[in-house]
């Protein structure tokens, strides 16, 4: 399948260093010079509408109707910020993007600010990435020196400032009102909603929330226009092309940019160069790891929103992990859920308390204490925990156990009654509860 | 959730389970089902906080939302259609509980919290018991603090103890440590918790992870009986609920009201169910084992001889024989009477009545000398009552809060809330101290102040005439009084100063009291509050009246959210002030002085009072060495505790005949007298305290008088008997009742005893004062104190200041053993530059030289004090600072004054 | 460092940047967190008497700034070794066989999960998603990824860092 790359197509250039001059040779930073000649903030805010862009971050929420419910009063402060915190489990996508191509992202958080009204713009990057944010730190360097960004920009009709805030490792922070709680010096634990950030943001204040490669799609809408992105993907409702990051039991793994709606085959066997080995695949998680496992008998889906809603998961990040056939779901599902009891914030009560209660029961029964009645008690925590929490972590964290369980329950049963694991390598050692 | 109940001028109607209700906008769906009496079970909700959310236990449905909802965090919405009971709903509530109770210890049957635990209570309705087989969460169990005990196991994270810590007190003392599975309440580091000790977070935990410690396994709650009464500490004036066992005749412990907790018919009280360490931790001192329980008198009837223990028969008499001896030898002048304006009203009234009628002597006076007269004298010429315009509401409701004066959070913590809740609702905030910004965990008012006159201590008045001044030149005078003559020679005398000479009085940059001049006169709804720095200063009454005119000026005295609001130290000075125990003023704001004032009382005593004015306290003391004075009686008043030696306060009670001193516990006064006499404290006793606001508020019994003890209005009673007097009553509220009848008798024109004066009914005291009283001694008032004292710190110099501190009062509080668990010696408290001056460490002892001798005590470093000052809280008579003090008396209102002298520090090595 | 010393305040540099840092954000609180990242660089760890004068500079009590610390992973409350090994142990890096990796760092180390060697040079600790999926299994030395990681690798990596190399920061897969 031809396509043409657009958000990998700068850093897929040999020699691109991701410098300013780079970019600029590459077409960069016209998408602000057009719209400050040419768009009001409204209408730019439209363009992005009529484009059909969705969110990037995890959600896919339509971004210019996000951009859409601050209030219009131009006299209240607003802000912008970049989620730059990727710590989804199985993506790797946005890390790619801040260190490879960082001036695509921070126009596109220039036309994101001039769009909302936002003189100050905070890019919310996770601790971790101790590379990705030198590399931005140059980047704004470099934007500012050129005049791109700085109090007195657009000809003087605005000014923009954007500020790097540095993360300190919690995965929680990812979440947007927690995000904005880090910012403000506190603990990163989500706000209940209403409000939503669009009215009572950062300080209080109307605040957008963007991932990065959400604002990174931004000057090609400019540049091309709405309907050339609107056309793109699978439209109507998944315009555009995706990067997906793939992991797991592939022989390439690695970010591939493609136009959303190919398949989930298409992406392993045509990008990730299929599966290690030449095993079979077991399971996919087609969008981190919130989002519930699908078996190899949904290769044929279309990555879309719909597409992957429509047989239980999520596009969610876009971060693909493929599990051959000698994975125990049991002990994967296990993973996940550690995972998410170690980064559960602790602020409401199924989820904090939940977590714990899930993990000590997957470990009892991956390593063989298991009791029958535990997995009815798995789906019966899981459905206290979802739709019961303050964000969406909730949610999130139940869906390895239940799709896990709808899809394997019989290697759960064989883990409590055989005392060991189904599959092959991976015997079940009888060790202490808690001896990982 | 006070910050988003704006105006809610529009209602909503939304339906909750079938039922129509109307709510103002912005009211939470959970507080509109309670107006349906349909009780959403909760647990991190609380009326006084923000939402939060995080106990998800208030889940409900509401129709064309997907999800359950908060009904804590949704504001309800017209149309609106919610469903409490729904299986979905009755099905999330299990599950939280289940989630809840899947790591809670089932500790219950030790559990000071049981039988007043929502989790308890929801368990039983909702569940039974949880499902968890687990294992559970141990945390380690750590020391927390000497009076609140921490058991982490019982937490449920609603963290309503945080909230409310940073929320509502601002002392940001507590933390949520760690993250997720592992969180928990902490201070920091693994620093035992040091804070306000305010109890609110014990209070506001739902469950037992936070308790206090000090009656910490000694009951189960069902079974103390609970009496809701009055503070006796400060004047603030704050409600709380005796827990007592009655039978062994002990308070048990302290808790308030908080609405959404406890329905009391009386209301959460001035304070809305906050309280500081002194109200909830403080109540041990009814329990003191150093309480007097029986009569003591004089062995062989001389001084000389040692106190023994007696019989009431016998006491009463050895008083009556004394008091009648005096009266019949040498009139009732030779009597000296001083009470304590702890003592309830009843108390206080009978006891002026009984040194009146049975002593015959107009030489009475109190507490409230120590520096309340000051603010008493100068707003009833100010506004025609001593009592506050603006309440408690108006200040969290100001636009701006002048604050000057006062070290308010310390003094008065309750009325300190209402500022700070104000600060954080927006209002401006003005604070005029020499205090630094320092952010602790003990609050500081400047931390929150939007503008910091910080003055050289001691130039309040100096600072106040700047303001006069500025506001004078800016032209920003109210239109009525702006061209009245009086007004026009004040500005003649003001302008006269230049604002150099005010800068260099005041140690402020003149513009920065330009500033404020001018926000305080945009200020729609402004309140000034000022304590006792100017209360007990030399020039304390003209600096109020130097402030009131301020407000006067800038139409402010008397308006509708304006006003002026003097802060008082001890719990009834004003009623001491109104019951007329001072030797100038008469029950029910009589003046002595006044012919009809006396006519009124003396009709309706049916008796003649004897000419007054009488003698101020340091007057009496001296008339008794002087041998003018031959009996003293004290009533809870302690003047050679709370007088520096120099005002010989220990040789007139050497040198008189007869003292007798009635009081809960042996003070260094009782030491001396002849009778003493044990005295009930408020917790076992009927009558009311009047707080510095003007309510008059219960005081209820909640145990009877400790073995052998008695409530003062009794002794007086008795004592009265026992002279041929008819002093006679029931209990307190038959005195309550003679108060309020007299006070119509004597006020038929103004408001009631236990009425608040309305703004209207003043406005004819503004008039009187503004033709003749602003341009009486203006000159005399606006006069610039050249020598205003200098706090420069040089040749080892530093300008020592006593006052009081958040967790004593007076004397009082030294008995009680939680808070000496808080603060059971004093230090010096010194500015971190000082200390390095003096190469003095955290807890290093220095020495105090005045002229009047030398101390040793320790340091502590903070840095709220500027460099030059020291402070040491003055409830402490040991080491005995104090006696360094010189001691001055007012010359407007005979208060001697004791706060600052001159001192040489050096370390001792 | 002397650690008996106390500590009372920043060095002239780090104090320059927090005034920069203040610079950024319309409240003094919303600099904790890069402070506290300020603070680690320069103390290597957040001590007590680090928490105090990082409470003091903002304006906030201790307990405000401990709260906040003990929140998030990357914050040391005690001290670490010159190198904090964080290797990942979540799904992506586990099927890439991280648990090999892990046991054969614990075995060159001598050292478990969460424990320092006794010559005070490294610290093992496993993390969560490093967002290094697709070049696992991957670990974080002091800033810095090493990914793709083999027995060999690490080998070689260990053998770096006990010569006194210093961790670089690098792009994906590029170390
Ligand atoms: C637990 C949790 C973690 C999240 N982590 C991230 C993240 O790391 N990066 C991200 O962009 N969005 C993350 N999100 C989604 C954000 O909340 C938010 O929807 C997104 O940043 C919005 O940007 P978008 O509209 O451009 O997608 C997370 C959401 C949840 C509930
Ligand atoms: S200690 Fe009490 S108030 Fe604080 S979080 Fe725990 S349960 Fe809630
Ligand atoms: S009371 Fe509503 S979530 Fe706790």
């Amino acid at each position: 399948m031809k396509y043409e790359l657009v958000l990998h197509k700068n850093l897929k250039t040999p020699g691109y260093t991701g410098s300013l001059t780079d970019y600029e040779r590459l077409g960069g930073y016209q998408a602000i010079r057009k719209v400050f000649k040419e768009f009001t903030p409204a209408q730019l805010t439209d363009l992005v509408k009529r484009s059909n862009l969705r969110g990037r971050g995890g959600a896919g929420f339509p971004t210019g109707m996000k951009w859409d419910f601050l209030p219009k009063d131009p006299a209240i402060t607003r802000y912008l910020c970049c989620n730059a915190d990727e710590s989804e489990p199985g993506t790797f996508k946005d890390r790619e993007l801040i260190e490879r191509d960082p001036h695509q992202m921070i126009e596109g958080m220039i036309l994101a600010a001039y769009a909302i009204g936002a003189k100050v713009g905070y890019i919310y990057i996770r601790g971790e990435f101790v590379y990705g944010a030198r590399v931005l730190e140059r980047a704004l360097a470099e934007a500012y020196h050129a005049g791109y960004l700085g109090k007195n920009i657009f000809g003087g009709r605005t000014g923009i400032d954007l500020y790097l805030h540095i993360g300190a490792g919690a995965y929680i922070c990812g979440e947007e009102t927690a995000l904005l709680e880090s910012i403000e010096g506190k603990r990163g634990l989500p706000r209940t909603k209403p409000p939503f950030p669009a009215t009572h943001g950062l300080y209080g204040k109307p605040t957008v929330i963007n991932n990065v490669e959400t604002l990174s799609n931004l000057p090609h809408i400019v540049n091309r226009g709405a309907e050339w992105f609107a056309s793109i993907g699978s439209p109507p409702k998944s315009p555009g092309t995706r990067i997906f990051s793939v992991s797991g039991h592939v022989n390439r793994p690695g970010n591939y940019e493609v136009p959303m709606g190919i398949t989930l085959r298409a992406l392993i066997d045509e990008h990730a160069g299929g599966v290690r080995g030449n095993k079979k695949i077991k399971a996919i998680i087609p969008g981190g790891a919130s989002a519930a496992f699908l078996t190899e008998g949904s290769l044929d889906v279309k990555l879309d929103f719909e597409a992957i809603a429509q047989v239980g998961s999520m596009l969610g990040s876009g971060g693909v992990t493929v599990m051959d056939e000698d994975t125990c779901m049991v002990w994967a599902a296990l993973n996940l859920m550690e995972f998410f009891a170690h980064e559960t914030c602790g602020k409401c009560s199924p989820c904090r308390e939940g977590s714990s209660w899930l993990v000590q029961i997957m470990r009892r029964i991956e390593h063989g204490h298991g009791k029958m009645e535990d997995l009815d008690q798995l789906v019966r925590i899981c459905g206290g925990i979802a739709g019961k929490t303050i964000c969406a972590f909730g949610d999130a964290e139940v869906a390895p156990i239940l799709s896990t369980l709808k899809h394997w329950r019989s290697e759960y049963e064989y883990h409590i009654k055989g005392k060991k694991c189904m599959v092959g390598n991976r015997g079940v050692k009888l060790v202490a509860i808690g001896g990982h | 959730m006070s910050d988003t109940v704006q105006v809610k001028t529009d209602t909503v109607k939304l339906t909750i389970d079938g039922r129509e209700v109307a709510v103002p906008r912005g009211t939470l769906v959970i507080e509109a089902a309670r107006k349906l009496d349909i009780d959403i079970p909760f647990f991190c909700y609380h009326q006084k906080l923000q939402s939060d959310g995080n106990c998800r236990m208030c889940l409900v449905s509401i129709e064309k939302m997907p999800k359950l909802q908060v009904s804590c965090s949704v504001p309800a919405s017209e149309g609106m259609v919610v469903h409490t009971g729904t299986p979905v709903v009755t099905d999330a509530r299990k599950g939280v509980l289940d989630f809840l109770l899947a790591n809670h210890p089932l500790d219950c049957p030790i559990c000071d919290e049981g039988g007043r635990c929502p989790l308890q209570d929801y368990s039983q309705k909702y569940t039974g018991y949880g499902q968890f087989q687990e294992e559970k969460r141990v945390y380690e169990k750590e020391y927390f603090s000497p009076l609140i005990e921490k058991e982490m196991n019982r937490c449920i994270q609603c963290m309503r103890c945080v909230r409310y810590c940073d929320e509502v007190i601002d002392s940001q003392a507590l933390s949520s440590v760690n993250r997720g599975f592992q969180t928990e309440i902490g201070h920091y580091a693994d620093k035992p918790l040091d804070c306000e000790f305010c109890g609110g977070c014990v209070q506001i935990c739902p469950v037992g992870a936070l308790l206090n410690r000090l009656p910490l396994y000694e009951y189960r709650p069902w079974m103390l009986t609970r009496t809701e009464t009055t503070c006796a500490y400060c004047a603030d004036g704050c409600s709380l609920r005796l827990e007592s066992r009655p039978q062994t005749r002990e308070v048990i412990e302290v808790t308030s009201f908080w609405g959404n907790e406890t329905k009391s018919v009386w209301g959460q009280g001035r304070n809305e169910g906050d309280l500081c360490a002194k109200g909830y931790f403080g109540y041990q001192f009814v329990n003191s084992p150093n309480r007097l329980t029986k009569p003591l008198i004089r062995k062989e009837g001389r001084r000389d001889s040692p106190l023994v223990e007696a019989s009431w028969e016998e006491a009463i008499e050895r008083v009556a024989e004394g008091f009648g001896r005096i009266k019949t030898g040498h009139g009732g002048s030779a009597f000296g009477a001083l009470a304590s304006a702890r003592c309830t009203n009843e108390s206080l009234y009978a006891f002026q009545k009984f040194v009146r009628l049975v002593l015959g002597s107009p030489n009475i006076d109190s507490s409230v000398r120590y520096g309340m007269v000051n603010a008493a004298r100068a707003m009833t010429e100010l506004t025609g009552l001593p009592r506050w315009l603006p309440s408690y509401e108006e200040i969290t409701q100001a636009d701006l809060i002048f604050v000057i004066g006062t070290d308010i959070t310390q003094t008065n913590p309750i009325a300190g809330l209402k500022v700070k809740a104000a600060a954080k609702r927006g209002a401006k905030l003005i604070v005029a101290t020499p205090l630094r910004r320092r952010v602790s965990t003990l609050s500081n008012i400047v931390n929150r102040a939007t503008r910091h006159l910080a003055h050289r201590p001691g130039a309040e008045r100096a600072v106040a005439i700047g303001l006069v001044r500025a506001v004078m030149e800016q032209g920003s005078l109210a239109k009525e009084v702006a061209s009245h003559p009086s007004v026009l020679r004040l500005r003649d005398t003001v302008l006269a100063i230049t604002p150099k000479q005010i800068e260099s009085a005041a140690g402020v940059a003149y513009d920065q009291i330009e500033s404020a001049a001018g926000e305080w006169v945009e200020a729609p709804r402004a309140v000034m509050i000022f304590g006792e720095s100017i209360l007990r200063s030399l020039d304390g009454y003209e600096t109020i009246r130097i402030l009131g005119d301020l407000a006067l000026l800038t139409g402010k005295l008397i308006a509708e959210g304006s006003g002026s609001a003097p802060l008082f130290e001890e719990n009834n000075e004003l009623g001491a002030y109104e019951m007329g125990v001072v030797p100038d003023g008469l029950p029910c704001l009589g003046r002595t002085n006044n012919e009809s004032d006396r006519d009124r009382l003396s009709q309706a005593w049916k008796e003649p009072i004897p000419s007054g004015p009488g003698l101020t306290m340091i007057e009496m003391l001296r008339a008794v060495r002087g041998g003018k004075i031959k009996a003293l009686y004290l009533m809870g008043e302690n003047p050679v505790g709370s007088l520096p030696a120099s005002a010989g306060a220990a040789e007139a009670l050497d040198a008189a005949e007869f003292v007798v001193c009635q009081d809960l516990f042996l003070t260094e006064s009782g030491r001396k007298a002849d009778v003493v006499l044990p005295a009930a404290s408020f917790a076992e006793q009927n009558g009311t305290f009047t707080n510095q606001e003007g309510h008059v508020q219960a005081v209820r019994k909640a145990i009877e008088p400790i073995h052998g003890t008695r409530p003062d209005w009794e002794i007086l009673s008795q004592i009265a008997l026992e002279m041929g007097y008819p002093l006679e009553y029931q209990d307190g509220a038959e005195i309550s009742h003679e108060i309020g009848r007299l006070w119509s008798a004597c006020r038929p024109a103004g408001p009631g005893w236990r009425d608040l004066p309305k703004r209207s009914e003043q406005t004819g005291a503004e008039d009187r004062y503004l033709d003749e009283g602003l341009a009486e001694g203006i000159s005399e008032r606006y006069r610039l104190d050249p020598a205003a004292k200098s706090a420069a710190a040089g040749n080892g110099r530093f300008h020592l200041v006593i006052g009081p501190v958040l967790f004593h009062s007076g004397k009082m509080s030294l008995q009680a053993a939680g808070l000496m668990k808080l603060m059971g010696e004093p230090f010096l408290y010194i500015a971190p530059e000082d200390a390095e001056r003096l190469g003095a460490a955290e807890g290093d002892r220095v020495r105090l030289r005045s002229d009047r001798g030398q101390v040793e005590i320790a340091v502590k470093i903070d840095a709220k004090y500027p460099p030059g000052m020291v402070f040491f809280p003055e409830s402490f008579n040991e080491p005995p600072v104090k006696d360094l003090l010189t001691i001055e008396m007012s010359p407007a209102s005979q208060v001697p004054v004791f706060k600052t002298a001159e001192v040489m520090i050096e370390r001792i090595s | 460092m002397n650690p008996t010393s106390k500590i009372t305040a920043f060095s002239e540099k780090a104090e320059k940047e927090i005034r920069e840092i203040l610079t950024r954000y319309p409240d003094k609180r919303s600099a904790l967190l890069p402070v506290l990242n300020l603070a680690q660089a320069e103390f290597g760890h957040i001590s007590e008497d680090v928490m105090v004068i990082v409470a003091n500079r903002l304006d906030l009590t201790p307990p405000k700034v401990y709260e906040v610390l003990t929140f998030y992973t990357l914050l040391n409350e005690k001290p670490v070794g010159k190198y904090l090994i964080q290797l990942c142990r979540t799904l992506s890096c586990a099927l890439a066989g991280s648990e090999n990796i892990l046991g054969h760092f614990q075995q060159k180390l001598g050292i478990g999960i969460g424990k320092t060697t006794a010559d005070g040079l490294f610290t093992l600790r496993t993390v969560e998603c490093l967002a290094s999926c697709g070049t696992a299994p991957a670990v974080q030395i002091n800033g810095a990824f090493y990914e793709n990681l083999t027995r060999e690798k690490v080998d070689r990596i260990l053998d770096d860092l006990k010569r006194g190399a210093e961790p670089v920061p690098k792009a994906m897969g590029e170390n």
